[in-house]
C-alpha cells in the first residue's frame, strides 16, 4: 500500500512536471504585464495558502509599471463598476500599503470576490502585490485647493 | 466669500449627490461610528494603523457594499464580520455617509 504522504509528494512532482511542460502561453492580463511563470505557481502550491511566508518589501517604481492593469478603473475619478453590482470603484491613492496588499491577497485567494479583481490579483506574484501597494500608498491626498 | 468660478461646481455636486445623501443621517452615522468603528478607523476615518484602511472621503456606495459583504459573509474577515453583524441596513447607510463626508484622505484617482 502506498502511504498518503508518498501520494502527496508524487502529486506535487507530477504537477510540477506538468507545469514545466506547459508552453509559455500563460494568459497575459490586460495591460500586458507578465503573468507568473506556471512553474512558480506549482512550486508554491504545496505551501499553506495563507499569507506569504515573508512579507515582501515593495518597490513603488516597479509597482508603477504594473498600474496599467489598474488605472482603467482606479485611475478614473468617479468610475463605477458595471458588474455584478454597480458602485464606485474605491479610491486607493494614499491608502495604507498593508491594507492594499491584504486586499489583493484576499482577491487572489478567493476571500474577496469581484470578477475582474480576482482575475487581476490572480496574475500577480507576492512581490508584484507588494510593489503595487507601495506605489499606491504614496498617493497624495487631494486638497481643497486642488485644481478642479 | 465663495469664488464665483466654484459656483457651477457646487451646483453640480448638489445635483449629482446621490439620493442617499439626503436619506442618510450623518449625526446618527457619527454616533454609530463612535460606538463601533472609531477605535480602529478613527473618528474621521483617517486610520493611522496600517492594518485598517482609511475611509474618510471614500465613496459611500463602496463603503456600503463592503459592510454588506462583511455582514453577509461574501467578504471574509473575522473582525469586520463581527462589527458589521451589529449594523442594520440603516446603520450601514448612515455610517457610510458619515465617513464619506469626512475630509478626504484618499486620492480620487492616481
Amino acid at each position: 500500500m502506498i502511504r498518503p504522504s508518498a501520494v502527496f509528494t508524487l502529486t506535487l512532482l507530477f504537477s510540477a512536471a506538468l507545469a514545466a511542460q506547459t508552453p509559455p502561453a500563460a494568459p497575459t492580463p490586460p495591460g500586458g504585464a507578465p503573468a507568473n511563470p506556471p512553474a512558480a505557481a506549482a512550486a508554491t502550491a504545496g505551501a499553506p495558502a495563507a499569507a506569504p511566508a515573508a512579507e515582501a518589501v515593495g518597490d513603488p517604481a516597479k509597482g508603477k509599471d504594473l498600474t496599467r492593469m489598474c488605472e482603467g478603473c482606479h485611475g478614473i475619478e468617479g468610475w463605477r463598476t458595471a458588474f455584478p453590482e454597480v458602485y464606485h470603484v474605491p479610491k486607493i491613492g494614499g491608502q495604507h500599503a498593508k491594507y492594499i496588499a491584504a486586499a489583493l491577497h484576499e482577491y487572489k485567494n478567493g476571500d474577496r470576490s469581484h470578477p475582474s479583481m480576482r482575475a487581476i490579483a490572480g496574475s500577480l506574484s507576492d512581490q508584484d502585490i507588494a510593489n503595487l501597494a507601495a506605489y499606491y500608498a504614496q498617493g497624495v491626498p487631494p486638497t481643497m485647493s486642488a485644481k478642479q | 466669500m465663495m469664488h464665483p468660478r466654484k459656483l457651477p461646481l457646487l451646483v453640480a455636486v448638489a445635483a449629482l449627490a446621490p439620493a442617499l445623501a439626503f436619506a442618510a443621517d450623518l449625526n446618527a452615522g457619527q454616533a454609530k461610528v463612535k460606538e463601533v468603528c472609531q477605535a480602529c478607523h478613527g473618528l474621521d476615518g483617517n486610520s493611522t494603523v496600517a492594518d485598517y484602511p482609511k475611509l474618510g472621503g471614500q465613496y459611500p456606495d463602496y463603503l456600503m457594499k463592503a459592510l454588506r459583504d462583511y455582514k453577509s459573509g461574501a467578504r471574509k474577515n473575522p473582525i469586520m464580520a463581527g462589527f458589521a453583524a451589529t449594523l442594520s441596513d440603516k446603520d450601514i447607510e448612515n455610517v457610510a455617509a458619515y465617513y464619506s463626508s469626512q475630509p478626504p484622505t484618499l486620492a480620487p484617482r492616481y
